[in-house]
């Protein structure tokens, strides 16, 4: 079995909720050995975020939290108190990244600032993820998802411009800066591999939602313009998603395809009226215009429309997919994408899989998320070598 | 003398357009590595033609577009035509030293370029080959063409989304094209990490859409394992209310707020003036604040309606309840806390642009000892012919200007031809823009250019 990119790559993980654990998710599903490290009892919080498998609410059917935590191994540990910090110091010492997510200046506060835990481990990398970053006035402030799309320039041009501006459904936000915080640990640790170097690495959600806004920001200093949600009526070929018949398809002109070609395509000869000859033409009736279009389309099944399209080449139109149409998906099922994994409480679930291939160090999963303190055994006894009867006292004071 | 950066010595061929792969190799450009963009004169890049800075279009054009400028800083520009063999030929000796060839057009088109992945490895064995493409390269929709409006389709998020009760939206901007770009940088980074422990390369085979499917478990697995398929309910919530983007004093003014737990649910009503609110049997539990969310959110905006959205932030977070002002582009570029992280850089363009240092966004992280930075704005179209060619790939000096001579590479667009935009003033009476400022050179230069060391 080929190894992943991050073999031997030992990881400690003090995250919890999104953001955190998908990037060690991304890290351990490449290779990565992964220690999660869970508050005694409760475990990490996203345990308790639904859906739940079978609707159940159990620390062990979170369905975000089983797909955010596949490959890790999980051990409980009170890292407020002495012994707890001693046992995550010695752990440290043995490790080349460690990826938290608390609030800036919690660990600090414990004694377990970046420069302490260099100090055992120089070549230490460290990465940390909050909601605005570890400086600045919105250091302390308080996130959610869309607080996070609000202040990161996203929704003011997200949405109709009728109604108030909207955010993505769900999280993406912390899955954004998931991702990103991998990437910052990868391009750390191979500097720490080159050269041995550390370093502590600040990831901003707040900053992972303003660095993928297109020109929104910068267009003011190109042209003075701000920009925001748009029209409902536009005369053109509509660029969001557009009702048919069964659903719903998303239109797209690839570069110098003219509306005409698309009137063509929809078999709509009333678009070549005179009065829809040029693109001020066709603003000025923009409510006819969008009549006809809208007409044309609602008689067109959605993956008829779509395929025939493609047979275009340059027509690269979208389809709306449920998440039933995405897991029936022909593609999706070619590249195997949903993949089953076997848990001991909830049996085997289907899972999103693999983001992308890598030919030589393969996407897999070798263990499904943990259940709380699942391996604290074989972390304390096997690894650190902590006698049975010392792990027992350490339980009993509720350290692990 | 600046710091050694983490990717310094790591080159990067990149074939790209649009986004998804300019802003992964961007990322990694800011982190040192060196990167050679291959363009084309006859088929110019896309955001070349488009948007340009202060609407001009005269002259070089091709030189000022916002989009270009945006993906493409500290990269190097080289104007080959790969219909010639001696386009093609360059193009592979500049493969043959290199670390990275990142491109994103379909399967079939980079094959017709002879530029598949066992044909690399011919030239180097170790290279690093990414191809980022709508839908994988393998498969029955693997010549498809996308951009992020039909992947945002494709990979469930759009059905998610949207108003309650009304059809699917998407943002303005090609929001999958970051989401494959941020997956594609973290797979190249993983790939140069492994090369730099065992010296392989390898085939990296991105599916935009199928990155941004991994970053919706929520809804994908809460079909797989429960069979459900939700509504769209805009912004709110399935499990806590209220959440949602309420209406502040004047115009377009907006803030965001969520109140997850019992306690800032009674700050909340505190800070509004209405604790009445807590004691209200339509709302005195989570259950019943979720049931009548619809109601409760009616209410919240007849308060927030008075409040400027930033003074309502502040008093919001002071009770530690999570809130934001909406922050449109410009609010953004000049926010105080963006701007003392030093989100924003200023980049110096070419002179024959005609442009003033304008201010970018940078990126996700900050390094504590290697930080990134853009040390230069995006290249002119070929501006780094000769420089790839004799400098890096050593070709003497002749071959090269019969290269230029025979059209091979190149610095100007063979069917120049900008899509005309319309102005700032019928942008705004067709509603596209909310504000268009005529002193903005005046503004950008006061806060980001005039006080700079």
């Amino acid at each position: 079995m080929a190894q992943g990119a991050f073999e031997g790559i030992k990881v400690i993980d003090l995250t919890h909720h999104i953001a955190g654990p998908y990037c060690t998710k991304l890290l351990a599903d490449f290779g990565a050995e992964v220690i999660k490290i869970e508050r005694p009892g409760a475990g990490d919080p996203a345990r308790n975020s639904g859906p739940f498998a079978g609707d159940i609410p159990d620390p062990d059917r979170s369905l975000p939290f089983l797909y955010l935590n596949t490959n890790k191994r999980s051990i409980t540990l009170d890292i407020t108190s002495d012994a707890g910090q001693d046992i995550l110091k010695q752990l440290i010492r043995d490790s080349h990244l460690l990826v938290e997510n608390f609030r800036p200046g919690t660990l600090s506060a414990l004694g377990l600032s970046y420069e302490e835990l260099r100090s055992i481990n120089p070549p230490l990398v460290q990465v940390s993820i909050s909601n605005f970053g570890q400086t600045g006035p919105y250091r302390d402030y308080e996130a959610t998802d869309i607080v996070e799309y609000a202040l990161g320039g996203l929704m003011y041009i997200f949405g109709l411009n009728e109604r108030e501006p909207l955010k993505h459904s769900m999280n993406q936000a912390q899955y954004k800066a998931g991702v990103n915080a991998a990437s910052g640990a990868s391009i750390a640790l191979l500097h720490q591999q080159l050269t041995g170097q550390g370093q502590w690495v600040d990831v901003s959600i707040q900053e992972s939602v303003a660095s993928a806004i297109r020109d929104t920001a910068s267009a003011y200093g190109y042209t003075g313009v701000v920009k925001w949600r748009q029209p409902k009526e536009t005369g053109e070929i509509p660029r969001g998603p557009v009702k048919v018949s069964d659903g719903y398809i998303m239109p797209i002109n690839f570069g110098p395809v003219d509306w005409e070609s698309t009137a063509d395509f929809l078999d709509a000869p009333d678009l070549m009226d005179e009065k829809f000859a040029t693109p001020d033409s066709r603003v000025e009736n923009a409510v006819e215009f969008d009549s006809i279009i809208s007409e044309a389309f609602e008689k067109r099944e959605k993956f008829e429309i779509f395929y025939e399209a493609h047979k275009q080449r340059r027509l690269i139109y979208g389809v709306v997919h449920d998440p039933k149409e995405v897991v029936e998906n022909p593609q999706y099922i070619w590249r195997e994408f949903f993949k089953e994994i076997e848990h001991p409480v909830t049996g085997t679930l289907s899972y999103p899989g693999a983001p992308f291939s890598m030919s030589a160090t393969p996407w897999s999963v070798q263990a499904p998320a943990p259940t709380v303190g699942q391996h604290n055994r074989e972390i304390y006894e096997d690894k650190l070598g902590i006698p049975e009867s010392a792990i027992a006292r350490l339980f009993a004071a509720g350290v692990i | 003398m600046s710091v050694k950066l983490p990717l310094e010595g790591v080159r990067i061929v990149e074939m790209s357009q649009l986004i998804a792969i300019p802003y992964a190799v961007k990322l990694l450009s800011d982190m040192g590595a060196q990167v050679m963009r291959i363009e084309s004169c006859v088929r110019l890049e896309n955001y070349r033609g488009t948007a340009f800075y202060d609407d001009r279009v005269d002259g070089e054009w091709w030189n000022r577009s916002i989009n270009f400028h945006e993906q493409n800083r500290n990269k190097h520009s080289l104007a080959l035509d790969l219909t010639k063999p001696e386009g093609q030929e360059a193009l592979l000796e500049l493969i043959a030293i290199s670390d990275v060839f990142a491109e994103n057009f379909t399967p079939r088109v980079i094959k017709n370029f002879g530029l598949d992945y066992e044909k690399l490895r011919e030239v180097k064995p170790d290279i690093i080959m990414v191809s980022s493409t709508g839908y994988g390269h393998t498969g029955p929709w693997s010549n498809f063409g996308a951009i992020g409006f039909g992947t945002e389709a494709t990979s469930g998020l759009a059905h998610m989304t949207g108003y309650e009760g009304g059809p699917p939206i998407v943002p303005e901007i090609p929001y999958t094209d970051y989401t494959a770009g941020e997956h594609t940088t973290f797979a190249i980074a993983a790939a140069l990490v492994h090369r730099a422990r065992t010296g392989l390369g390898q085939f990296i085979d991105v599916s935009q859409s199928q990155t941004l499917s991994s970053t919706i478990p929520e809804a994908l697995m809460d079909y797989t394992v429960n069979g459900r398929i939700r509504e769209r309910i805009g912004n709110a919530s399935n499990s806590f209310a209220p959440q949602g983007c309420y209406k502040c004093n004047g115009l377009e003014n907006f803030i965001a707020l969520s109140a997850q737990t019992g306690d800032q649910w009674s700050a909340l009503c505190d800070v509004l003036g209405a604790p009445e609110w807590t004691q209200d049997p339509r709302f005195n539990s989570a259950e019943t604040r979720l049931s009548n969310r619809h109601i409760l959110d009616e209410l919240i905006i007849e308060k927030t309606n008075d409040w400027d959205k930033r003074d309502l932030e502040r008093a919001l977070q002071n009770k530690k309840i999570p809130a934001g002002a909406v922050l449109d582009g410009k609010e953004l570029l000049f926010d105080s806390h963006l701007n003392e992280r030093n989100f924003f850089e200023v980049a110096e363009h070419h002179e024959s642009t005609e442009m003033p240092p304008l201010p970018y966004g940078t990126r996700p992280w900050k390094f504590s000892e290697t930080p990134g930075r853009i040390h230069r704005s995006a290249p002119l179209l070929g501006e780094h012919n000769r420089w790839a060619l004799v400098d890096v790939l050593g070709m003497p000096d002749n071959e090269v200007t019969a290269m230029e001579a025979s059209g091979a590479i190149g610095t100007t667009p063979t069917l120049p031809r900008p899509v005309p935009q319309p102005s700032p003033d019928t942008l705004l009476n067709l509603g596209r823009i909310i504000r268009h400022e005529a002193d903005f050179k005046n503004q950008i230069q006061r806060k980001f250019v005039a006080n700079r060391p």
